[in-house]
């Protein structure tokens, strides 16, 4: 039932070339190089310090690791990283 | 981003310290509590540095209270807190506030008056006639009517055909047109005669009112009378005044004298400079030494240094001397080549001298080599009207 709305929310967006991240609730993860990663439509922060940044979101938790992390701002949308960003996992 | 900055800093900022076990907790509800915070930076395990805005530090104190936490104020950063910390040292605030008061009352003074575009009218009489009118270095330029200055100058010298005012800074800047007079009129009711205006020998008299009193071939000194307006009667007393009329050409003689030594001595720079800076303060100047001018013979220049590249006239300068070393050096140079250059000289210098309207008829070139200098004499003839009319005076 639920993946049929999915599918459905899916078909929609890919039809009428809505944003996916609208239509179906997803994160948008935006790198730039490996210094900036803007995260939005989050879930809120599990994790934090310098070396590993946990976020969950609809998918799982966003896993983003590497070295001196820093929040350049948190919003109820969206969070900025700046630092040296080494990896992303994403656990779901 | 630069104007996020700015307007976190208008607004003002505190830098605080969280410290907690459950931070991650803190930061979501600050986020979803609209709790605006950035540069966020884990310091320690159990200690984050981030800043906030004042409204959001206030805000903040009931998810501090909620999540079991310490906040503390690190730093406050901002125009805000600066405004605050200025009401205990009034002393600099007013000095503050004194020091754009000075700018602003010092930039809308009158510092000096720029004249330009006058050559007949005298710098100094238009100072004068300004100075009447309480225009002088010193005022407030905002109370000078431009207008009424113009009108006034135009109407004063009627050698003026156009006038500006303008202020530039602290700078009154005059613009002037003059108009090129036309050679004075005399009415035609005066009796005039017509006298020679320079020496020479008539050549051709036309006189179509008066009576001529020289023939082809005089000798006339300036001021002689060529055209005599009088009609006089031996027999009676009366006499006839009339405005005497016509031209009266005569030979006349321009010449200029040209002297250039023939073994020259010539200053040509080694290229080796000293300088030496002076500050100029009014009329005093201070200048700093250091050591003597090395040079035997130096030509001296003097530069001004501009501060900033401003056109504006500050109180003080700065002037670099320059003292360039010079090697004087002795140069014969070829007669002929100083004959011709001399010839040339003198023709320009002459045909600045001659007037528009005449009729070149010899000119005379004569070369002297006389103990090491050549003189050049060049004589040009010409034909010219040299009749000036002059009023009679009885």
């Amino acid at each position: 039932m639920d993946n049929r709305i999915e599918n459905l929310k899916y078909s929609i967006s890919e039809a009428l070339e809505l944003p996916k991240d609208i239509v179906m609730d997803l994160p948008k993860i935006v790198m730039v190089g490996n210094i900036q990663l803007n995260i939005s439509n989050h879930k809120g922060i599990i994790e934090y310090n310098q070396d590993t940044l946990r976020v969950n979101s609809s998918i799982g938790v966003i896993k983003i690791t590497g070295s001196n992390l820093k929040l350049k701002t948190i919003l109820s949308e969206e969070i900025v990283v700046n630092g040296f960003i080494d990896g992303i996992e994403i656990i779901s | 981003m630069g104007t996020i900055k700015a307007w976190n800093f208008l607004k003002g900022y505190v830098i605080i310290k969280v410290e907690g076990l459950t931070l991650e907790r803190f930061l979501n509800l600050a986020a979803t509590n609209d709790i605006y915070l950035w540069d966020i930076n884990r310091i320690d395990y159990t200690i984050l540095e981030m800043k906030a805005t004042i409204e959001g530090f206030r805000a903040l104190k009931e998810i501090v209270n909620k999540v079991g936490c310490r906040v503390e104020i690190a730093e406050k950063k901002g125009l805000p807190f600066i405004i605050y910390k200025l009401r205990y040292r009034k002393m600099l605030g007013v000095g503050f506030i004194l020091f754009f008061a000075i700018i602003i009352l010092l930039s809308s003074i009158i510092w000096d008056i720029e004249i330009n575009g006058n050559e007949k009218v005298k710098d100094e009489d238009i100072l004068l006639l300004l100075e009447e009118e309480k225009i002088k270095n010193g005022i407030i330029k905002y109370k000078i009517d431009k207008d009424y200055i113009e009108r006034l100058l135009l109407n004063e010298f009627d050698v003026l055909s156009f006038a500006s005012v303008e202020i530039k800074g602290t700078k009154l800047i005059i613009e002037l047109k003059e108009r090129d007079l036309p050679p004075e009129n005399i009415d035609e009711d005066i009796p005039v005669n017509i006298v020679a205006s320079k020496k020479g020998i008539i050549e051709k008299v036309i006189a179509r009112d008066g009576r001529p009193r020289v023939r082809k071939g005089d000798v006339v000194e300036k001021g002689d009378v060529l055209i005599s307006g009088i009609f006089s009667d031996e027999y009676s007393e009366n006499r006839i005044l009339v405005h005497a009329e016509g031209e009266v050409f005569a030979r006349t003689l321009y010449s200029y004298k040209v002297e250039e030594p023939i073994i020259k001595t010539i200053k040509e720079e080694t290229g080796r400079v000293f300088e030496r800076k002076e500050l100029k303060i009014g009329k005093r100047g201070i200048q700093f030494i250091k050591g003597d001018i090395p040079f035997e013979d130096y030509i001296e220049s003097t530069e001004e240094m501009k501060i900033l590249n401003m056109n504006i006239d500050l109180p003080f300068k700065l002037l670099i001397h320059k003292y360039k070393e010079v090697e004087t050096r002795e140069i014969k140079q070829d007669i002929e080549l100083i004959k011709n250059s001399n010839h040339i000289k003198a023709v320009e210098e002459l045909n600045k001298q001659l007037p528009s309207d005449v009729e070149i008829i010899s000119k005379d070139v004569k070369h002297y080599v006389r103990n090491n200098t050549v003189t050049t004499y060049v004589v040009i003839e010409v034909i010219e009207d040299i009749g000036v009319k002059h009023p009679i005076d009885n």
